[in-house]
């Protein structure tokens, strides 16, 4: 305040040149009428008033963040009681840009004296203070979600819980206060309601229009909020599909505003195993954290504070660093005061300690990854990756990296019969949205190609096709290349939980975009993400996932985190590399045989015409000459010049790999029985999601 | 499929055309190469044919007959090889495309014989020939491939180039007096091999040929009737020279011993027209033997007519880079690299830095080209070689 008044006044006299005249400086306030406006800020109102901080930026990300937040506590939940998830989505449109949602999972249930605290409390939780790789990090996100759909609808957040069958469902009505933190229960005169198990229950469920799927125990909360639905990028579709993928342990049920019914079975029975709480590394923890752990320690010597608080502090190490600080092993910690947190944080640095134990990661494994990405993306090629465990700043943390390679589209892979059928049993009302529906990753764009192609109105209902545009329709099918152009999709999780946002800010991309994909037969542009129909996965598991911010979007870019990142994505990326090349090989070679027997016709006639030799003869005894030679170039030849026997069907491409025949991919096609997408507004598709 | 063409049908009913010793020959030479396939095919071999290759790398200049030859190079083509397996089935077929017209007796324009191979692959969507240029060059493959030259396989180009004077031949029986051709003159066949034209020494009183770069300029000296005046053969070649102009003027040079004077533009282009005109082009060195005039004489523009002729400043034209470039290597082409005048014109050119057309003459006055500047040139002996 002084300097910044000092300054003025120097300004001042030098723009009016000579000295001011001393005048009585009227304040505008006075530091005790200051005094009466500043208050404590809660952090229900700081969030309240700051809530892209947390996701809830617009109507449209809210309602995705909602879902999220709900949908990752109950994996989490599940998993730590060692339950095998079941989530229930469900949104409804409760009016113009208003949707309720209910997420419902099959967990253990929460204590009744919890529920409050747990969904009507701002930084309530119990993940933050435990070093342990969970969804959920600081306890925001639930009661954020609900605080926002109180503010913008005015409707409380209910939960209803149960912890087992005979015990009796709480059901809660709860508004934050915002003021003061803390939650306000509406229902039951501020104590909640108890539902009876058995009939009676049932009966009062019904009664008062309590959403629940009838399981023995688990929580569903239902949260009314100001909310768009979309789908495309960024959307409660997209989440839960890739949600799907990195659990395939997870069945997920979801029903969308527009009533239609996603199921998302699982496809292994096996539960990750369990995340290991772990001390902190001394390498990661900062001077100020250091000082509060020193005063918030019981009375305890230096020598067991080290050994209980930390993980990997050798009595040695121990002994080190407190020759650094200079004091003792005996001493008692509280005698420790913040010059003595200084000297030991120094001494950290430059002590030698072994990095963290990383049993604490529980990594998706290579198998998993790639039955989930063969479950949900079409493909002809999965590999997958999981790197050794390695630390950033003594957290550890686990990479692991996916690939899908799409190959031919699948619409270039169906056959004239079974278009009929599809044509047949389709309940889409143009030919655009049966196509985007019909075949998975085909998107709009594609569609659009494929209808232009096939010269055929983009308004005209598929199953009144005549036979003539069914025709055409087959051949542009057949014909347009719908890969052209299309990019590498880039798909990011934390802890399990996919990354929607901020793509270009992530960790993730940036090393994707920083590795050279020429090599490993991709096209690719100097910055830009490379060309072709492939799906990238890439996790990052983690005690502590350094996100960029609150909202948890993007991965922050710590050198030892890229690097793991990189040596992923070129492990995937070497296994594309030898398929494409071998792949291309076989083409080459077929099309090799394709070329001169395509010719031989031509030459026979050719030359029968002028000398009238027998034209049919001439032709055979060429193809024999063409198989003759062409029998000779695919022969290779080693080092010692022998000959390799060397077919090119047969590739081993070593483990964590899937090949798979795309013409009968079950993700590639939706069969209306298996589920039935309908876009009602087929220009939503176009609309993205603005990246940061 | 050739069979199914209409003009098979047509033909049917036709005896069979006589064929002339030269066809038989030729005929003889087709049969030679699908013989050659037929063996291959039966030994389990590449049928593959080796083509003198028609590059810059195989001519060289013959400093006793004064002409490119080509070299001994050859390029072999492979049936069985990727890159080489579309050209093969196309000289194929252009062989069996100019046996029919030999069969017929009839000949075709190069279009022709484009349209009448073009079709497309059977089960497939590829066409044998997409653009003309590519079955052009095949047909100069299957020319060198027979040593036959492009008349002999019945195949012409568009006539191009005219001529007028005091000369009397007969074309495909017919007499053409060229003096008596108006202003349009007689236009030059592609085709003017003896068969075709017949020149007599006794119908021709002309003495010298003037061979201008075209039209325009020829205009202006069949207006004024210069090869009456002069009493020479006036022709043009529309800038290049196509082969029926060039082979006139090497049969009018050797068979009627006419010196040959050509008045071209001050520029790379004109020195290169002059080059084609006296020692034969890269393209075409397997006939250079037929084609180029050693005696050829360059008679205008020069580069020091700027000058000489008191030329306004306007009809100056400035050298592009592409000129510059392309007349260092004129001048670097053995043919003009011993010769001193040549030299001296090629550099004062550079020097220059400008060009000038036949018709800048014009700015003097309108015919004195005609009637002052070739003149006094032929009276002077004054040109280069």
């Amino acid at each position: 305040m002084a300097t910044s008044s000092r300054k003025k006044t120097v300004n001042r006299s030098e723009t009016n040149g000579s000295a001011p005249k001393r005048k009585k400086v009227q304040r505008r306030s006075t530091a005790q009428a200051m005094a009466a406006s500043q208050k404590e800020i809660s952090v229900s109102e700081f969030f309240a008033k700051n809530r892209h901080l947390l996701g809830f930026d617009n109507p449209r990300k809210a309602l995705l963040t909602t879902i999220k937040e709900a949908v990752d506590n109950s994996l989490d939940a599940c998993e730590e009681a060692g339950i095998l998830p079941e989530v229930w989505v469900h949104i409804e449109q409760a009016g113009p840009n208003r949707y309720k949602v209910g997420i419902q999972d099959n967990g253990p249930g929460i204590l009744k004296k919890q529920i409050p605290l747990i969904f009507g409390k701002l930084l309530y939780g119990s993940k933050f203070h435990r070093l342990r790789q969970s969804r959920g990090q600081q306890g925001i996100g639930i009661s954020a979600a609900g605080m926002y759909g109180v503010q913008t609808t005015g409707k409380p957040v209910k939960i209803i819980s149960k912890v087992s069958v005979r015990k009796p469902a709480h059901y809660y009505e709860i508004q934050i206060d915002t003021k003061r933190n803390v939650p306000k229960i509406l229902n039951g005169k501020g104590e909640g309601v108890d539902i009876p198990p058995g009939e009676k229950g049932a009966a009062y469920i019904k009664k008062h229009g309590i959403e629940w799927v009838d399981q023995p125990h688990g929580t569903r909360v239902t949260i009314e909020l100001e909310a768009k639905f979309v789908r495309g990028r960024g959307s409660v579709d997209e989440y839960l599909q890739q949600t799907a993928i990195a659990n395939p342990h997870i069945s997920l049920h979801y029903l969308d505003p527009e009533n239609y019914e996603y199921e998302y079975m699982r496809s292994t029975d096996v539960l990750p195993p369990e995340a290991k709480e772990i001390k902190p590394h001394p390498y990661g923890v900062e001077v100020g954290r250091l000082a509060q752990m020193i005063e918030e320690s019981d009375t305890m010597s230096v020598a067991e504070f080290f050994r209980t608080r930390f993980s990997r502090i050798t009595p040695g190490i121990a002994k080190k660093l407190c020759q650094g600080a200079s004091t003792t092993m005996r001493t008692n910690i509280r005698k420790l005061d913040r010059t003595h947190a200084d000297k030991i944080h120094q001494t950290i640095q430059t002590t030698k300690i072994s990095p963290p134990t990383t049993d604490c990661i529980c990594p998706i494994g290579e198998d998993l990854i790639l039955k989930g990405l063969h479950h949900v993306v079409p493909g002809e090629f999965y590999a997958a990756a999981t790197r050794p465990p390695s630390v950033y700043r003594g957290n550890p943390f686990q990479i692991e990296v996916g690939l899908a390679y799409g190959g031919a589209a699948a619409t270039q892979n169906v056959t004239m019969d079974l278009l009929m059928e599809l044509l047949e049993e389709t309940d889409t009302r143009t030919v655009r949205q049966f196509l985007i529906h019909t075949f998975n990753g085909l998107g709009g764009d594609g569609a659009d190609k494929i209808v232009k192609a096939a010269t055929l109105k983009t308004r005209q209902n598929p199953r009144g096709l005549k036979p003539k545009e069914r025709e055409k329709l087959f051949q542009a099918m057949k014909n347009v290349n719908v890969a052209e152009g299309q990019q590498m999709e880039v798909m990011r999780y934390a802890n399990r939980v996919p990354l929607q946002f901020q793509q270009s800010g992530c960790a993730v991309t940036q090393t994707v975009l920083g590795t050279n994909w020429r090599g490993y037969g991709l096209s690719q542009s100097r910055g830009a993400m490379p060309k072709g129909p492939v799906t990238l996965m890439v996790h990052i598991a983690s005690v502590w996932v350094p996100f960029t911010s609150e909202s948890k979007e993007a991965i922050a870019s710590y050198p030892e985190i890229q690097k793991e990142i990189r040596l992923g994505l070129q492990a995937v990326g070497r296994k594309l590399g030898m398929f494409l090349r071998r792949r291309l090989k076989v083409k080459q070679q077929s099309d090799r045989r394709e070329i001169f027997m395509r010719y031989l016709k031509e030459v026979s006639g050719a030359v029968s015409e002028i000398n009238g030799a027998p034209k049919d003869e001439l032709y055979d005894q060429l193809l024999k000459v063409a198989k003759k030679v062409t029998a000779d170039a695919d022969m290779q030849i080693d080092d010692r010049g022998r000959r390799v026997e060397d077919d090119p069907t047969q590739l081993d491409l070593g483990e964590n790999t899937l090949i798979v025949d795309p013409a009968d991919h079950e993700a590639a096609i939706n069969r209306v029985a298996v589920a039935d997408e309908l876009e009602a507004d087929g220009e939503e598709e176009h609309e993205e999601y603005e990246e940061e | 499929m050739p069979q199914k063409r209409p003009s098979k049908i047509v033909r049917a009913p036709k005896k069979p055309v006589k064929l002339s010793p030269r066809d038989k020959k030729t005929m003889a030479s087709l049969v030679g190469l699908a013989d050659g396939v037929v063996k291959a095919a039966k030994g389990r071999r590449d049928p593959y044919v080796d083509i003198p290759s028609r590059t810059l790398s195989n001519v060289r200049y013959s400093a006793r007959k004064r002409i490119i030859e080509m070299g001994n190079g050859k390029n072999r083509r492979q049936l069985f090889d990727l890159s080489q397996a579309k050209s093969y089935m196309r000289t194929m077929l252009v062989a069996s495309g100019c046996k029919q017209l030999l069969d017929q007796g009839k000949t075709t324009s190069l279009r022709g014989l484009y349209y009448m191979l073009k079709h497309t692959i059977e089960k497939t969507k590829e066409n044998t020939f997409d653009e003309q240029n590519e079955c052009d060059t095949i047909i100069e493959d299957v020319e060198v491939l027979l040593t036959s030259i492009r008349e002999e396989l019945h195949l012409y180009a568009e006539n191009r180039g005219a001529m007028v004077g005091n000369i009397t031949l007969i074309d495909r029986g017919d007499t053409i007096n060229c003096s008596r051709m108006g202003s349009g003159g007689y236009a030059i066949p592609s085709i003017v091999e003896p068969e075709v034209i017949e020149l007599d020494r006794k119908k021709c009183d002309a003495k010298f040929i003037l061979h201008v770069e075209k039209g325009t300029v020829w205009q202006r000296f069949n207006e004024d009737r210069f090869w009456e005046i002069h009493n020479c053969i006036l022709t043009h070649g529309a800038g290049q020279p196509p082969r029926g102009v060039r082979r006139m003027l090497n049969r009018l040079h050797h068979e009627l011993k006419l010196p040959v004077y050509c008045v071209l533009d001050n520029d790379p282009w004109g020195y290169y027209i002059y080059s084609v005109i006296k020692q034969g082009s890269i393209n075409l060195a397997f006939e250079s033997g037929r084609m180029a005039i050693p005696e050829a004489k360059y008679l205008g523009l020069r580069s020091i007519d700027y000058d000489r002729c008191d030329l306004a400043e306007s009809v100056k034209i400035a050298l592009t880079d592409t000129d510059r470039k392309r007349a260092k290597q004129i001048g670097k082409y053995p043919w003009f690299e011993k010769k001193p005048k040549w030299q001296t014109e090629i550099k004062r050119m550079l020097k220059n830095d400008f060009k000038l057309e036949v018709e800048s003459l014009i700015s003097k006055d309108i015919s004195y080209v005609t009637e002052v500047y070739v003149p006094e040139r032929l009276e002077a002996q004054d040109w280069l070689d």
